[in-house]
């Protein structure tokens, strides 16, 4: 599997910082098109044979996740609040292995909508939020979608929605079987006069591009996929970047600070090895792709005399109009067995309340799905809303556990310069670099979109025949995987971090691309967004090498 | 720690012997080995090893391990399936709580402190374990909102359902309660539902 390899102080034409979702796409773009390329990735490389069906250690130990032990966060509703660290968990999580989240996300891969790009035209300001266009359309991204589902590998059923955004092409496989959730949700939503449609996944239905189809282990939110079927660029664009010859992926390698020449170009990344030692990689540029969390960090902490605030971020936005997607969720037990843990998560959506409607009142829309929710451990932790959670009760509800499933309400929220990533003054990491802090607080209007589709999502569970059905508790945000916005694009430098190409409008040779350039949130399924943005990122920034633009 | 609290304190002994109590913590301190024993055989009976086989406690005393198999077995109580006792939560904890979950000891050590000392405030019985399950109910109910009480939920439920090689789940016990399968592979049918589903009908038109 490795490919070619680079001494640090050789000058590749990119380094790239993160090997996820956009990382990965963006090393097998720019290695195929021709280009040197290094990317470093802060933890280590796994195959399908290292991952386990272990829910205690990857849910509970940060079995793939950053060790909050080693990389510590703080995290406070607001700025009067002094910071803490949970004391179980990080606020901010991620997958810290080659593939990055991509080889432990839960697959949903939804195109955003047309209106998703141009909704502060459409709906007008909303006072106390960062609520505002992004510089592309759908229009623009749109192939960069298809190249994301025919590259990377996404089952679903085009047009089976009606609304669906338009697109040029289908998808590459047929949707994964329908279980017991996707055929009721389909069931309760039809009766309602609702569109139920297969769910377009990031995990191969059959045979695809070398890798095999969907065992249906059911360890798909959170794992790693033990068969390859995931659509992770652990899986995917990684080894065809590789297989170029002109690209290495250096796992347990941790970058800490971007450097900068007297003429303001970035020259190259300090990074820590897998021994502590401090390295330095040559690059003619630079790529950060390392998520909404750890890009800004990286950034905020690339300070130097000319970026006193932190690297890019002379407009001050660097980390800020942080979103997390809420959502909301319906428990509801049947008749018969679905066994729900067995398979894929999601089988069925329905997009009829995407678009926001002022006559609701508030800002916001989303989607409803069909899931199994989490493993045992955290189906029996979390899934009883306000029904008792312990004695007799409790457990015959556990015992009901083969007969449960839950519709989830994937929602939009607020970007809002209040929610951010910062520095944090006193807590460093493992490696003495200062650790990352958290500030969050869901607007009014992400809670009243949470509970809206929570009601829809009753009422289709009801009208599917569900025995019985429970609301989960209200879902006051203390962290995401979602890690969106914190160095948005725009084209104003004085408002935003990067143009529409990912280019730092501080740093010719900077690019960034990943969650973080995210102008609103979305409805709950921001992956596919990522990497098309990624495809096209790294479309354009292999253009301006070639003629020399960088 | 109250002075009071102290082994071999005169008050303390008097209220045990006064009490009538004969399922002291330091009766069942001293029986412990037997009664672990006890329990394990008994959940075991096709399994030949027996009584020796019962894991050694490292992070609880012998009186501590009832009280807190006493507030598992309250939130998964057994029944016609398993509970925290046949699923041996209390050994998952005792284990987590001394190796990977060290970091909560500490707090995890006071609550419980805290808890037996507000027991014992309350009532004749002297331990939390040797108390009746409705007097153990009716306590509960007054703590179950506080960190202990949380931790000891979430370690319960983690002792029943992780994986059977971190000590608890024992031979699967809380997924066969639950109906849960741990396999690699399965193939659709998964379900009643999707079973009798019958195809995806493409809808008319836009709406």
């Amino acid at each position: 599997m490795a490919g070619r390899t680079f001494k640090p102080s050789e000058t590749v034409d990119f380094v790239v910082v993160g090997s996820g979702a956009a990382g990965g796409v963006i090393a097998r773009e720019l290695s195929q098109a021709g280009f040197s390329v290094v990317v470093l990735e802060q933890g280590p490389r796994l195959g399908p044979g290292d991952f386990e069906h272990d829910e205690l250690k990857y849910s509970y130990l940060s079995g793939i996740t950053c060790d909050p032990k080693l990389s510590p966060q703080t995290f406070r509703e607001d700025a009067s609040q002094v910071a803490r660290r949970p004391a179980l968990g990080n606020s901010l999580v991620y997958a810290r292995i080659v593939g990055g989240s991509s080889a432990h996300f839960t697959g949903n891969f939804w195109r955003f909508h047309e209106n998703d790009f141009n909704e502060r035209s459409l709906l007008g300001p909303i006072a106390g939020t960062g609520f505002a266009d992004w510089p592309i359309s759908y229009q623009e991204l749109e192939p960069y979608y298809t190249k994301v589902e025919w590259d990377v590998g996404v089952s679903g059923l085009a047009d089976a929605s009606p609304f669906d955004p338009p697109r040029t092409k289908g998808y590459p496989m047929p949707p994964l079987p329908v279980k017991s959730s996707g055929a009721l949700l389909e069931k309760g939503a039809r009766k309602l006069g609702l569109h139920a449609f297969p769910a377009p996944m990031a995990i191969a239905s059959q045979f695809y591009r070398g890798r095999p189809g969907c065992a249906h282990c059911g360890f798909c939110i959170g794992f790693g996929c033990e068969v390859m079927a995931k659509s992770t660029t652990l899986y995917t664009m990684i080894p065809e970047a590789e297989a170029t010859g002109r690209c290495e992926i250096r796992s347990h390698s941790y970058v800490h600070q971007v450097a900068l020449d007297k003429q303001g170009r970035a020259t190259g990344v300090h990074y820590f090895d897998q021994h502590a030692r401090d390295q330095f990689q040559k690059a003619k540029a630079v790529v950060l792709a390392a998520n909404g969390a750890e890009t800004p960090r990286l950034l905020l902490n690339s300070t130097s005399a000319r970026f006193p605030q932190g690297l890019g971020n002379s407009s001050g936005a660097v980390g800020k109009y942080l979103m997390f997607n809420q959502s909301s969720q319906v428990h509801a037990q049947f008749e018969h067995e679905l066994n729900e843990y067995k398979s894929v998560q999601v089988t069925r959506i329905l997009h009829d309340f995407y678009d926001a409607d002022p006559k609701r009142g508030f800002y916001g829309g989303g989607g409803i799905d069909a899931r199994m929710g989490p493993q045992p451990v955290g189906w029996a932790l979390t899934s009883g809303g306000e029904l008792p959670r312990w004695g007799a009760e409790y457990k015959q509800r556990l015992e009901g556990f083969a007969r449960s499933m839950v519709a989830t309400g994937h929602c939009t929220s607020l970007a809002m310069e209040t929610n951010n990533v910062t520095i944090d003054p006193d807590l460093k990491d493992a490696w003495g670099i200062p650790a990352l802090r958290v500030t969050y607080k869901d607007h009014p209007d992400d809670f009243a979109t949470a509970k809206f589709l929570q009601d829809r999502a009753l009422e289709i569970m009801q009208a599917a025949g569900a025995q019985k059905t429970w609301r989960g508790g209200r879902r006051v945000s203390r962290g995401s995987v979602h890690l969106l916005g914190t160095c948005r694009m725009g084209n104003d430098p004085k408002s935003s971090v990067v143009d529409k190409y990912h280019r730092a409008h501080d740093v010719r040779n900077l690019f960034i691309c990943d969650g973080s350039s995210f102008v609103t949130s979305g409805r709950g399924q921001p992956t596919e967004t990522i990497q098309a943005l990624a495809f096209r990122a790294a479309d354009h920034i292999g253009q301006f090498a070639k003629r020399n633009e960088i | 720690m109250n002075s009071s609290d102290q082994p071999g304190d005169i008050s303390r002994r008097s209220f045990l012997l006064t009490s009538g109590e004969l399922l002291s913590a330091a009766w069942v301190a001293a029986q412990w080995p037997s009664i672990a024993a006890a329990a394990h055989h008994a959940e075991q009976a096709d399994v030949a090893a027996g009584a020796e086989a019962a894991p050694r406690l490292q992070f609880f005393s012998a009186a501590d391990a009832v009280d807190v198999a006493a507030v598992c077995q309250q939130i998964v109580p057994s029944g016609a399936t398993a509970g925290a006792r046949e699923a041996h939560a209390i050994y998952f904890i005792d284990r987590s709580l001394s190796s990977y979950f060290s970091a909560l000891a500490p707090d995890y050590r006071a609550g419980l402190e805290e808890f037996q000392g507000r027991f014992r405030s309350g009532s004749k019985i002297a331990s939390f374990g040797a108390a009746s399950s409705e007097e153990q109910i009716a306590f509960l109910s007054t703590v179950d909102q506080t960190p202990f009480f949380e931790s000891t939920r979430m370690l319960t439920v983690l002792g029943m359902l992780a994986s059977p090689k971190y000590g608890g789940n024992y031979l699967g016990a809380g997924w066969k309660m639950l109906g849960f399968a741990d396999q690699h592979a399965f193939a659709p049918p998964f379900g009643y539902y999707d079973r009798e589903y019958t195809g995806f009908v493409p809808y008319p038109a836009k709406p």
